[in-house]
């Protein structure tokens, strides 16, 4: 009962008029951004993070958050019609999504997305809002051991499950620990990689490096790829599934927001990694797997499904444990770090109205965009067809006055310019920018609970052994560390190495 | 150079940067790690990485290569043009440098026709100065050249 008095409370913030009108904008927004190619969500958020320093931080996390869930839901509408993912969750519905759309079904597949994200954004905010508080109260057991251990196996994690190599995830997470030791040190204060230039002593501003690196980075790769999106008009249809579409549709969508609330909640996990694996299962156990990729509503129904529920549930470690475990989570991190409240254990019980005013947003935001989506669709599709080439100029021109806005200085703006191309280079060498920044936000944390572990623990590494849930995490970490070993310890490889030698004996 | 070849060379780069930083730094024990302690352990793990992906890449044998696509040219000119927006920005002032930034962008970038171009160039500058600066009261530079 508690619960739904909090809850109560939530909607009595939420549904001040600013708060609605942010919610809405940030889903319009989301919904906008998430129909374009080439501007994702964290690209969008750290351009809009100027524009909250001067509302309250409810409301900021209101917006930036909106933005994030909104993206998920118009990526699908584009993968539908014409065949674009306008964000990397909605690449697989493109599979059968457009395969209806030709068939003529391009309504019916359009439906079953926009109800299937609804549910899974539904049953993900519901996941967050009674899992939440009490993992924030566990939470608060933990010392310097513990957060260290937490930290370790959510950067592994961020490193192993955020892109195609795990090496290469791994390095781009220590070079963001490298870029999150710049300026004083956390316990004693000495200078690091200052190089004697006054401005470095408080290390970069992740604001200006996540701009940088997803605003900027993002505008180079799109400059470099010349062609631009082809438009196909298709005929939409009627806007209604037939009953059997939805009886087919029912399952899967269940099973997608199930699975995408579980992958969501992993640093590193989240919408895209959960809508592929969503869409592998539906194909793997489903009676008729030769229909998926020539319009199988299930082929759609279950991914849209779980890359809502992962955007809903990713919220759980950033409000709970104080770990984004993606890029855009990381700059709501950033925003609320800028409106001064450390997000972690405590910022349930300290910051109530902030925590269940974004549930209740949630549950707004998600009808708004259910209601939003189905009737703006044509509006979506005509927005696809302003060139990308006049669209640019402006995603540089919101990035230039944000980085400016930071500290009014052209210094920030360099320096935003600066990891705009470190960036594009990143990307050229088939680096995944996300676990930088992460790793980055995360350093100054980590590094302290290390070394404030070593000194409780009188030099004993075996502390983050000893304490019980320290040691759960550490043998994570170490599992998740040797699992490529495993991998290869079964492959085929290994059996036709071995095999000879067997059968000699 | 292949593209994983390149990110080798970078992820050792910086891991020399690390270490000869973490160098200059007192290390301390592990009863009492200084300041260099962590600079230390993560300059050692970022070379171990580059090196797993060296064998890697040594046993994959052919790579990626770095795609030298045509329009890098492109790319670098954006990089040039922000360069210079930076530099000029506080003395020119805003309106005027982001609707130079535009124009290049419009014009040379991603070419349209010249009133196209100057329409959005104008809408963006302006646009932008009227929303951020007179709207929002974000304070952007005039110019120093005025006064």
């Amino acid at each position: 009962m508690e619960i739904l008095g909090l809850l109560a409370s939530g909607f009595a913030i939420a549904r001040t008029p600013a708060n609605l009108f942010y919610c809405f904008m940030g889903s319009l927004v989301g919904t906008a951004i998430g129909v374009l190619p080439g501007l994702g969500p964290p690209a969008t958020i750290a351009l809009l993070l100027p524009v909250t320093y001067g509302i309250p931080a409810t409301s900021a996390v209101i917006l930036l958050a909106g933005i994030f869930y909104g993206a998920m839901y118009g990526g699908s509408t584009t993968s539908i019609l014409l065949n674009i993912p306008g964000e990397a969750a909605s690449v697989v519905t493109c599979l059968d999504g457009y395969q209806m759309a030709r068939q003529g079904r391009a309504g019916a597949a359009l439906a079953v997305a926009a109800v299937g994200s609804f549910i899974a954004g539904t049953i993900g905010v519901v996941g967050l809002m009674l899992l939440a508080p009490p993992l924030a109260s566990f939470a608060l057991k933990f010392g310097a051991p513990e957060n260290a251990a937490l930290l370790i196996l959510g950067l592994l994690m961020v490193g192993y499950l955020g892109g195609a190599s795990m090496t290469k995830g791994l390095m781009m997470a220590v070079v963001g620990l490298l870029l999150g030791s710049i300026g004083l040190d956390p316990i004693q204060g000495t200078p690091r990689f200052t190089y004697g230039i006054y401005k470095l002593s408080e290390g970069f501003d992740f604001v200006l490096v996540a701009m940088g690196l997803f605003g900027i980075g993002e505008v180079l790769a799109n400059v470099e790829q010349k062609e631009e999106p082809e438009v196909i008009t298709t005929k939409i249809g009627g806007l209604l599934a037939t009953r059997e579409e939805w009886k087919a549709a029912a399952a899967p969508m269940a099973r997608g927001s199930l699975l995408g609330f579980i992958i969501g909640v992993l640093p590193g996990g989240g919408a895209i990694i959960s809508s592929f694996l969503s869409y592998a299962i539906e194909k793997r156990f489903s009676r008729h797997p030769e229909r998926f990729g020539k319009g199988a509503i299930e082929g759609v129904a279950a991914p849209e499904a779980a890359n809502n529920g992962a955007a809903s549930s990713s919220f759980i470690p950033l409000l709970t444990l104080g770990i984004p475990g993606n890029a855009s989570i990381a700059l709501i991190f950033a925003a609320l770090l800028i409106h001064g409240i450390r997000p972690g254990p405590l910022l349930v019980a300290q910051q109530p109205q902030l925590f269940w005013g974004l549930i209740a947003s949630m549950y707004i935001g998600n009808v708004m965009l259910l209601v939003l989506n189905l009737p703006l669709i044509r509006v979506w599709v005509r927005l696809l067809q302003v060139p990308y080439g006049l669209l640019a100029p402006f995603i540089i021109v919101f990035v230039l006055v944000g980085a400016y806005s930071v500290n009014n200085s052209a210094f920030d703006v360099g320096v935003a310019i600066t990891f705009g191309v470190v960036g594009f280079m990143l990307r050229k060498l088939d680096f995944e920018p996300a676990p930088l920044v992460l790793a980055m936000i995360l350093g100054p944390q980590l590094e302290a609970s290390v070394r404030r572990a070593l000194i409780f623990g009188h030099g004993d590494v075996f502390i983050f052994f000893e304490r019980p849930i320290s040691a759960v995490l550490m043998v994570l970490a170490a599992l998740m560390l040797l699992s490529p070993f495993a991998r290869w310890a079964l492959s085929r490889k290994f059996w036709a190495i071995i095999g000879p030698v067997r059968a000699e004996k | 150079m292949t593209r994983d070849i390149a990110a080798v060379a970078l992820g050792l780069a910086v891991a020399a940067l690390a270490l000869a930083e973490a160098r200059g730094l007192p290390i301390g024990t592990l009863r009492s790690p200084g300041q260099g302690f962590f600079l230390l352990w993560l300059g050692v793990l970022l070379l171990s990485l580059s090196l797993v992906l060296l064998v890697h890449t040594v046993r994959a044998r052919a790579g990626a290569r770095v795609r030298g696509d045509s329009r890098i040219g492109q790319v670098v000119g954006v990089v040039a043009a922000l360069a210079a927006y930076t530099a000029i920005l506080e003395w020119i002032g805003y309106p005027i440098a982001t609707f130079l930034l535009v124009l290049y962008m419009v014009k040379i970038t991603y070419p349209q026709r010249w009133l196209l171009a100057l329409g959005v160039s104008l809408l963006a500058a302006g646009g932008s100065y009227l929303l951020f600066a007179v709207w929002l009261q974000v304070p952007l530079p005039p110019g120093s050249w005025r006064s």
